[in-house]
């Protein structure tokens, strides 16, 4: 009864009559993955593959982020001139801005992507289920029924622990867990809208400037310069990114701390009024640094600034895209 | 034996001898493999270390030579004397790894070598496989013995220390006064524990890989296997067996940096040609590197199993699934 499995059932049918009706020529869907609780990205090219297709809240990377490389031109394609496919894509409320950002970026075609809308409940953060779990790990686990996740720890003990409880922080902030633009939708239970005002970012804002910069300081200097941040966000296409261009060569490669935060003070600023908050950089990160809170300070300093909202609406033009005379301007200081 | 008791004693005397110690210290996300300040410090309270140590012989960013008054400075060799302690058999049989292509007979790398001159390495045998663990399937065992001075079992209230090197034995006659004798029954808990651990890693079938591989260059399948692949090169910083570097010249200095096959930019040509320009051929060359080249320069599987790829990769690429895939 309304719980993730049937939605996993109504998410494969309409998969298959996609294929079968043929509006779509590949599917980017969840299936399971190869560690207890996980999903992964998977592409599913005809109907008979949509039984792999699972819906839990596990699913938690942020699918827009494979978009762009059907519309690109492959590097080895011998062919020019075949039409780009046309993508289904399955996407919680945050997936479907960062397709609707990819469209206004003209990174993709909206007439070759089918969105999937996904009634979202949230997804989990498995750091928070390992905390529940006293410093052991996840040996096993599934979903059940009712957002009951049941989870054997490494020393065999089992375990029930509700979803809800072990929300990722982005899910638990979510203004936007509708799908508005579905092309297709499926329906059932949701999470409720978060209205809070953004009391994380305005907590962090009371801070002393010397605070924040100290907590900057220590989240960046953890950093082992991967790029997996990057390479997990959407709004990351650029063929080549600022931090590895070599002419010229905005910033060293090596440990510095100050061309480290260069690379991250880059990538957050290049997110203002981008970040759909899918916490999919946040999730890449090998060493859990909460880069979110920084690129949402900037979406809700655009917000309150230009009251734009990224990802909602297909038509309405971001404000990096486009000049008005009238544009705020509070924030230069002269003199 | 060694009573866990006393480990503080015997770490607070080889601190005194001069020696820095690396071990599990417990920190906010987790324990870490970081200098002990002091011996309180110490938590035997994981399964294993987020980063793989190789970065204690092979730093991720490490200065090689400054150029002042149009000479160039070579940087001083390391020479502090160190114990990396707790370190897991998977991670110790990386450095045995390392030293094959940094102590080469062709070439020696002086920095490396010497740190692994001035480095006791202790290892922990392991009680409690991950489920990403795949060791025996490549060569390795919980308690392996490869790449170590020293091996610790964790018994419970002791750690029964093995002799694994000349070095190592040398080292521990230095502190025996820690240490008791064991008695029948502390080796036969040893004997049970090994057999326990290795029970409980997963075995994945990779057996003639390298050869099976050679034929595979221009399959398909690496198109196929690679298409969820991020490029973001996670798998490869968090190996412990990677090893690949780039050298960069910034204004007064030169500096090599941890590099990766799985970026775009690894083979980049001037020209702007790349001759692996998707992450087929990038994914092609890590599992090639790993499974088929390695065994053919240096007769082993750079891969010790510790399954970091595995649980870090963003979209769970999953080695022992993609090798397996590949060889069929
Ligand atoms: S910056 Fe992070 S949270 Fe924002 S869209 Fe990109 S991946 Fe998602
Ligand atoms: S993913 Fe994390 S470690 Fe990697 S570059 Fe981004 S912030 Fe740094
Ligand atoms: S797998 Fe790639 S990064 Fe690792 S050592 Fe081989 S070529 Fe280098
Ligand atoms: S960690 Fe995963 S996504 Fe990233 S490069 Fe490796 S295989 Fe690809």
């Amino acid at each position: 009864m309304g719980g993730t499995e049937s939605i996993e059932n109504k998410l494969k049918d309409a998969v298959k009559d996609l294929f079968l009706k043929k509006k779509v020529d590949i599917v980017i869907g969840f299936e399971k993955g190869s560690l207890p609780l996980t999903s992964r990205p998977c592409f599913i090219r005809s109907s008979d593959m949509a039984e792999r297709l699972v819906w839990n809240a596990s699913c938690t990377n942020n699918l827009a982020v494979y978009l762009p490389r059907f519309f690109q031109k492959v590097p080895r394609a011998k062919k020019s001139g075949t039409p780009p496919p046309v993508v289904g894509i399955v996407a919680k409320g945050c997936d479907a801005r960062s397709v609707v950002g990819l469209i206004k970026e003209k990174q993709i075609l909206k007439e070759n992507v089918v969105i999937i809308g996904m009634s979202c409940q949230g997804v989990i953060d498995r750091r928070k289920i390992e905390s529940f779990i006293d410093g052991s790990f996840i040996a096993g686990g599934r979903q059940e029924p009712g957002g009951i996740l049941e989870i054997t720890t490494g020393v065999g003990d089992k375990k029930k622990i509700k979803v809800s409880d072990v929300l990722a922080e982005s899910c638990i902030e979510c203004q936007y867990p509708h799908v508005e633009n579905a092309d297709v939708r499926i329906d059932g239970e949701s999470i409720t809208a978060s209205d809070d005002g953004y009391k994380a970012i305005k907590a962090f804002e009371e801070k002393s400037p010397e605070e924040r910069w100290q907590y900057f300081t220590d989240e960046i200097s953890r950093c082992i310069r991967c790029y997996a941040c990057r390479q997990a966000c959407p709004n990351c296409y650029c063929k080549v990114c600022f931090a590895e261009q070599t002419l010229p060569r905005w910033i060293g490669p090596g440990d510095e701390l100050s061309d480290v935060m260069i690379y991250h003070i880059g990538r957050i600023f290049h997110q203002a009024g981008r970040c759909v908050e899918c916490n999919a950089c946040v999730r890449a990160c090998p060493v859990g640094i909460d880069l979110r809170l920084f690129t949402r300070k900037l979406c809700m300093d655009v917000k309150e600034l230009f009251g734009y909202i990224p990802g909602l609406s297909i038509e309405e033009l971001p404000p990096l895209l486009r000049f008005e005379l009238n544009d705020n301007n509070d924030f230069i200081t002269t003199g | 034996m060694l009573k866990k008791a006393d480990i503080n004693k015997f770490i607070a005397a080889v601190m005194n001898n001069g020696y820095k110690v690396f071990g599990p210290v417990k920190q906010e996300d987790g324990v870490s493999l970081s200098e002990l300040k002091t011996t309180d410090d110490i938590s035997f309270d994981y399964f294993n270390f987020i980063l793989p140590p190789k970065r204690h012989f092979f730093p991720w960013s490490e200065l090689l030579y400054k150029y002042k008054d149009k000479t160039i400075h070579e940087a001083p060799l390391p020479e502090d004397k160190t114990i990396l302690l707790g370190i897991r058999p998977c991670d110790a049989r990386s450095f045995s790894f390392l030293d094959n292509v940094f102590i080469d007979d062709k070439a020696v790398d002086p920095y490396y070598q010497n740190r692994r001159d001035n480095t006791i390495v202790i290892s922990l045998a392991c009680n409690q496989p991950l489920p990403s663990c795949f060791c025996t399937s490549v060569g390795g065992t919980p308690a392996g013995k490869e790449g170590t001075d020293i091996l610790a079992y964790d018994t419970g209230d002791s750690l029964f220390f093995e002799e694994c090197s000349e070095r190592g034995s040398s080292f521990l006659k230095l502190y025996s006064k820690f240490f008791s004798t064991p008695d029948q029954a502390d080796v036969q808990a040893v004997k049970d524990f090994i057999a326990k651990a290795e029970k409980q890693v997963l075995s994945v079938n990779i057996k003639n890989a390298a050869e099976k591989l050679k034929e595979k260059f221009y399959d398909s399948v690496w198109d196929k296997l690679s298409f969820r692949c991020l490029s973001c090169g996670v798998c490869t910083f968090f190996c412990p067996t990677c090893y690949c570097f780039g050298l960069y010249d910034e204004r007064d200095r030169r500096i090599r940096v941890h590099d990766a096959c799985m970026y775009k930019g690894f083979t980049l040509e001037a020209s702007g040609h790349n001759p692996r320009p998707t992450q087929s051929e990038r994914m092609r060359q890590r599992i090639m590197h790993k499974f088929l080249y390695t065994v053919e320069n240096f007769g082993k599987i750079f891969c010790v199993g510790c399954g970091r790829c595995v649980t870090a990769c963003p979209v769970n690429m999953d080695i022992r699934e993609n090798i397996v895939e590949v060889i069929g």
